[in-house]
């Protein structure tokens, strides 16, 4: 496999997959993606979060080689493979893809769709692999069946090990866990984390359900109509999100508004640290969660109940505040509480989201 | 080639062998032998093969025989040029063979054998092409239908009286061509138009491919009179003596224009690459062993005058044949063929 | 290797442009040969000739067109909800009418019909000695062998429409008080409608383009002059004239079939199907029913296969069974083979592209190969003869200018299957190939043409069993002295020598059968 030699500038050593400032387009005048960068580093779980059409999927057959780059670079192991003189094929790449629907040979058993990719090894050395594989995903025995003789399950697994097995740079995932039943979907979520990590394989993982990448991803990288809005670890992307929609996207999420003045911002629900330092009189929103806010019942309060939703770990309840402000609230399970309740609103935040009254959508 | 390569080898072997077999087969022309002729014959197959057969049983000559429409074999014969395999060409119809000899596909002959046995009126003057058998246009009545006093030229056919009671030749076929050519020689257009009208609105849907469909027409009484060459009748009823039908010579009147008559020919190409064994079968043709088999076999009238026709056949000398020369049905092809197209014959 | 930003199917498209090419060029001459000719020409063939044919050809389409909506609708509604006893059987004979080419069943009834035949012959029985039925060499003896030769088009259509119908929309009708009688009338046929248009523009498309019936029956329409014309004159300029009519003719309703193909499509219904509750009917209904179903097949299958059969047996006809008899099968064979062979080799490239890289110019190249349909036998003859004495004059007279005829008509049949296989063959398949290390052709080599195979071979074979029965396109331009089995039915056909071409004719039945057998259970509209 031939690369190019030159393009080896400033890259941080230990990252596996760069991207610079990447611009992808079907069309010319019609970005899919703009301006995208980020990179992982070895053995790094990456998340593309986002509504769909957000162009997480280009992104990822960019990174594959499906999709040339208009304009920025695309780095794999340092080396330059996309770039708008250049694009070195999929096939010299070693990037591991499972698609949505495991696209396996339906004509090739599954040792031979896992053996695919190593025809240049010999036989014996073949074997060995595809039985190490099997081992690793837990089907052994199943080397002679083909894949309409498997269930969804134990196809993403054969696709899995199909990618694996030639130990790819990095490994691309679109969509693993739409096709199956939510349950399936949970546990082959954990299953796959282990392999992940027991292999130490660096890979980006597309997808457009938040749970998925919170529970998956090192770090979250979430895209909005072809523009990254925020690059971090789940954790800062849900109590810290860059922008409204982010945080709407990641979470239940209200905003309420609010007036800067002498450092404070002043809203309805009390008064929150300026934490964006805007003059005085900036008009903001303050981004609150339903874990951030706590109810009691009090006769008289000023607050009602709107409506209730049970979840079964919790009950989220719509409450419309004295101003018309509708917020939500995450309360205890057995916290059963009456529409038309009426509630003292406390909000029990450890910090505080800001965002410029122009920039809220909501 | 790629779908090759995925088949096991076995497969892959038969896949390029039956390939290969088929290319020989489909480009390389197939080279008749040595010693044989490849004819292209406007006359069915059913007809000129027995005179054929009888030349080869004697000259050891195999023939190879085309036959398909004349005016197919024409076009054919003009696209092919040089590169035909054709040796000779022979065809029912005299217009056919003098518009070959116009395009210069026709060898002249200088060959006494034919100056001496084939009357000068029924040859070519330079002997490009040269008749062989004598064809009378006429009709054909089913007896129990009609009375042979009821038709007395051919031009009667048009009358409305006989509306769907004739049987026609499309307007592909060299006769209905030349014999109309002759009516218009004979009486012009305007006449002929009318005629043509008469008979389309008459014949209605008894237009046939073949003169043999409509002699079997008349003998089965579906329609009572057909236009056909002579031969037709009397081979139905060599076969069949108690068909109910019977030959009208017609336009022998005091003035009338005479029997529609045409000539069955042969002609060598310019191209043969077996001049000799053309020569050979011309001989043959135009001989007396040759002629009788027209005579016998096909129930001509032979042109060479010592030998005679079949006696069940009206003798040649009871009957008047139209005078218009046989190398003008040439000529008049076009405007005839333009005519016919006009009325909107089949 | 490095490549820049490039498409990987150049030499793939150059190819399809090639195949666009050689069938649009010809169509191209014609079209150019008859805008070109003289205005006095265009005048005689529209005062004289053209009339009548135009009238000719419209209505025996119309009048095949009504039969055939009658006979197809009514059998597909008895199939799908009657229970009927034998009903798979029913199903199977309904279609069996489509092995049987229109010659073979033109010549049976020529003689069936014909005077002194045994039908006239049973009629006089009932109605006197001078009593005639009427002629098959007629308009009504067109439109009888035409209709039973066609009706399985509109049945299938109807039929797969009538059994993919959600049985909710008729339940629904009923459950607001409207009478079962209204409910066929007012909810069933309008949700048919788009199916059973379909299916007559195919009929039409069939009817308009047919010659081997015609010209056996002799009956005169817009193919068949043009066939006569290319035979019977030296210059082919009203052929070409006569040929640019008809295809306009025919692009109308093939554009026509498939605007309703496309709309059948919406009215499928998603959600969950249940089978349609099957009427019962009493021992006289169902005799009834069966009575009709056995009639149909009777006459558009079964009697003449069996009077075929017959036929063979006598002692004539088993004469002709001899070498060269198995030369005409061989010639057959190997037109056929080259024909396939061709047109799969040519639709593969087309099919792929419009595929994978739907751009207006694949696409295009597609839908040109689909012109194959608006160019009837004759036509795509005078085409491809036009195309070959202006450019190559040498290869005339050979059995190539005749495949490339055949190809050009046939190839929309290959595509028909090749289109849906390589339609299910998803694209990931080839990315996930090439993301394990494998080259383009690597990925052809051991992914899309192994899993393409099926179709590809269905392909072959359709076109295969398509051209064996092929007549005008034969008749033209096959080389001296290479007559094939459908050949061989026609010249004996049309001088009445029924026995003679009967071997011939069973011959080429029986091979269609394995072929309508593929179809039916793939796409039969390319029958």
């Amino acid at each position: 496999m031939e690369t190019t030699l030159e393009g080896n500038l400033f890259t941080p050593a230990s990252s596996v997959l760069e991207l610079r400032t990447v611009s992808c387009a079907y069309e010319p005048g019609r970005p899919a993606v703009q301006g995208i960068s980020f990179s992982a580093r070895e053995g790094e779980i990456l998340c593309l979060l986002g509504p769909s059409g957000c162009g997480k999927t280009t992104i990822l057959r960019a990174i594959a080689g499906f999709e040339p780059v208009r304009s920025g670079q695309l780095f794999l192991s340092g080396q330059l493979v996309s770039s708008p003189d250049v694009t070195v094929p999929t096939e010299n790449r070693r990037v591991g893809m499972v698609f949505q629907e495991y696209a396996l040979f339906p004509h090739l058993r599954v040792q031979d769709n896992i053996a695919f990719g190593l025809r240049h090894l010999v036989r014996s050395e073949r074997a060995a692999r595809v039985q190490e594989m099997l081992r690793l995903i837990g089907l052994e025995g199943f080397e002679r069946r083909y894949p309409h003789e498997l269930s969804g399950g134990q196809q993403q697994r054969v696709a899995l090990a199909r990618a694996l097995v030639q130990h790819p740079v990095v490994l691309l995932l679109d969509e693993p866990f739409s096709n199956l039943d939510p349950d399936m979907a949970g546990r082959m979520r954990q299953e796959l984390h282990d392999l992940l990590r027991r292999t130490k394989t660096t890979t980006v993982l597309v997808t457009h359900d938040h749970d998925e990448a919170f529970a998956m991803a090192d770090r979250i990288a979430v895209l909005n109509q072809g523009r990254l809005e925020q690059f971090d670890t789940p954790e800062m992307t849900y109590h810290m999100p860059a922008t409204p929609f982010v945080a709407d996207f990641v979470g239940q999420a209200d905003f309420v508004p609010g007036t800067v003045s002498h450092g404070m911002v002043h809203t309805e629900l009390g008064e929150f640290p300026d934490t964006i330092e805007c003059k005085d009189g900036t008009a903001v929103v303050v981004m609150i969660r339903p874990d951030d806010i706590h109810l009691v019942p009090t006769k008289g309060a000023l607050a009602r109940v709107l409506s209730r939703q049970f979840r079964g770990s919790e009950n989220l309840y719509t409450v419309s505040l004295p101003s018309g402000q509708i917020v939500h609230s995450s309360q205890g399970s057995t916290s059963i509480y009456q529409a038309g309740t009426t509630v003292e609103v406390r909000v029990l935040a450890t910090h505080t989201v800001l965002f410029r009254r122009e920039d809220s959508t909501g | 080639m790629l779908f090759v390569c995925s088949l096991p080898t076995l497969c892959r072997t038969i896949f390029s062998s039956l390939f290969l077999l088929f290319m020989v087969g489909a480009f390389v022309p197939s080279a008749p032998a040595a010693d044989s002729l490849t004819i292209y014959s406007g006359r069915s197959e059913r007809l000129i093969k027995p005179v054929l057969d009888a030349f080869t049983a004697t000259a050891g000559i195999q023939i190879q025989l085309l036959s398909s429409g004349t005016t197919e074999l024409l076009n054919r014969l003009k696209a092919e040029g040089d590169r035909t395999s054709a040796d000779l060409f022979i065809t029912n119809d005299a217009g056919s063979l003098e518009l070959a000899r116009t395009a210069g596909l026709l060898r002249p002959l200088n060959m006494r054998e034919i100056d001496r046995a084939i009357p000068s009126q029924f040859r070519a003057p330079d002997n490009a092409w040269v008749g062989l058998s004598g064809r009378f246009w006429i009709v054909v009545y089913n007896r129990t239908m009609v009375q042979p006093d009821q038709v007395t030229s051919l031009l009667d056919l048009g009358d409305p009286k006989w509306k769907d009671k004739i049987a026609i030749p499309n307007s592909g076929s060299e006769y209905l061509q030349a014999g109309v050519s002759v009516i218009r020689a004979t009486y012009g257009d305007d006449k002929t138009r009318q005629f043509l009208q008469g008979i389309k609105a008459n014949a209605e849907n008894q237009v046939y491919q073949k003169s043999s469909q409509i002699v079997d027409a008349v003998a089965k009484g579906q329609v009572a009179l057909g236009i056909v060459n002579h031969y037709y009748i009397y081979r139905h009823l060599a076969t069949q003596p108690d068909a109910p039908i019977a030959a009208l010579m017609p336009d022998q009147q005091e003035g009338g224009m005479g029997a529609i008559m045409n000539v069955a020919g042969v002609g060598i190409l310019k191209s043969t690459k077996h001049l000799d064994s053309a020569k050979l079968l011309v001989e043959f043709l135009v001989a007396q062993a040759g002629q009788k088999l027209f005579a016998e076999l096909d129930k001509e009238y032979p042109l060479h005058q010592d030998v005679k026709a079949d006696p069940a056949l009206v003798e040649r000398k009871n009957f008047r044949a139209a005078l218009v020369p046989l190398t003008k049905l040439a000529e008049l092809r076009e405007p005839t063929l333009a005519l016919i197209e006009q009325v909107g014959l089949r | 290797m490095v490549t820049t930003r490039h498409q990987f199917a150049s030499p793939l498209q150059l190819l399809a442009l090639a195949s666009a090419g050689i069938i649009l060029l010809p169509l191209g001459y014609v079209t150019a040969q008859a805008l070109s000719a003289d205005p006095v020409v265009w005048q005689r063939l529209w005062t004289t000739r053209i009339p009548e044919l135009l009238f000719n050809t419209v209505s025996l389409a119309a009048s095949v067109a009504v039969v055939t909506l009658i006979l197809g609708v009514s059998t597909a509604w008895l199939i799908t909800r009657v229970e009927i006893p034998g009903r798979r059987l029913w199903e199977g004979a309904l279609v069996l009418p489509l092995a049987m080419p229109t010659y073979v069943l033109a010549y049976v009834y020529s003689y069936l019909l014909g005077f002194g035949g045994p039908a006239e012959y049973l009629w006089q029985l009932a109605a006197g000695p001078q009593a005639r039925i009427f002629s098959p060499h007629s308009f009504w003896g067109a439109t009888l062998v035409m209709a039973l030769d066609t009706f399985p088009f509109v049945y299938l259509l109807s039929r797969s429409a009538l059994l993919s119908m959600n049985v909710s929309f008729e339940e629904v009708a009923r459950a607001s008080g409207v009478s079962r009688m209204a409910t066929l009338w007012r909810v069933t046929l309008p949700l048919m409608r788009p199916s059973i248009a379909a299916g007559l523009a195919l009929v039409i498309l069939y009817v308009v383009s047919d010659f081997g019936a015609v010209s056996l029956l002799r009956y005169q329409t817009l193919t068949y002059a043009v066939f006569q014309q290319m035979t019977g004159r030296s210059d082919n300029t009203a052929a070409s004239i006569l040929s640019l009519l008809l295809v306009v003719i025919a692009l109308i309703f093939l554009i026509t079939e498939r605007w309703f193909r496309q709309r059948s499509r919406f009215y499928q219904t998603t959600g969950r199907y249940r089978a349609p509750e099957r009427h019962r009917y009493g021992r006289l209904g169902s005799f009834a029913v069966i009575s009709y179903l056995g009639l149909i097949v009777g006459a558009a299958f079964a009697l003449p296969t069996i009077l075929l059969i017959q036929w063979s047996l006598s002692a004539e006809a088993l004469a002709t069974i001899n070498n060269r008899f198995f030369g005409f099968v061989w010639n057959s064979a190997i037109l056929a083979a080259g024909a396939s062979t061709g047109g799969v080799l040519i639709g593969l490239p087309l099919a792929y592209l419009a595929c994978r890289r739907p751009t207006l110019l694949n696409l295009s190249c597609l839908q040109a190969a689909y012109a194959g349909y608006a160019l009837p036998g004759p036509v795509a003859a005078l085409a491809v003869l036009i195309l070959f004495t202006t450019i190559a004059p040498v290869f005339y007279g050979s059995v190539l200018i005749l495949i490339v005829a055949y190809v050009i008509h046939f190839l929309p049949a290959g595509l028909q299957s090749l289109e849906p296989a390589l339609q299910q063959l998803s694209p990931n398949l080839e990315e996930v190939s090439r993301t394990l290390g494998l080259g383009m052709r690597d990925t052809w080599r051991r992914v899309t043409l192994p899993l393409v195979r099926n179709g590809f071979v269905v392909a072959w074979v359709l076109m295969f069993l398509q051209t064996m029965k092929e007549l005008p396109a034969t008749l033209l331009l096959r080389p001296v002295g290479f007559d094939t089995l459908a050949i061989r039915v026609w010249m004996e056909a049309s001088e009445e020598y029924f026995q003679l071409a009967a071997p011939s004719a069973l011959l080429i039945v029986v091979l269609s059968l394995p072929a309508l057998a593929l179809l039916v259970s793939k796409d039969w509209r390319a029958a």
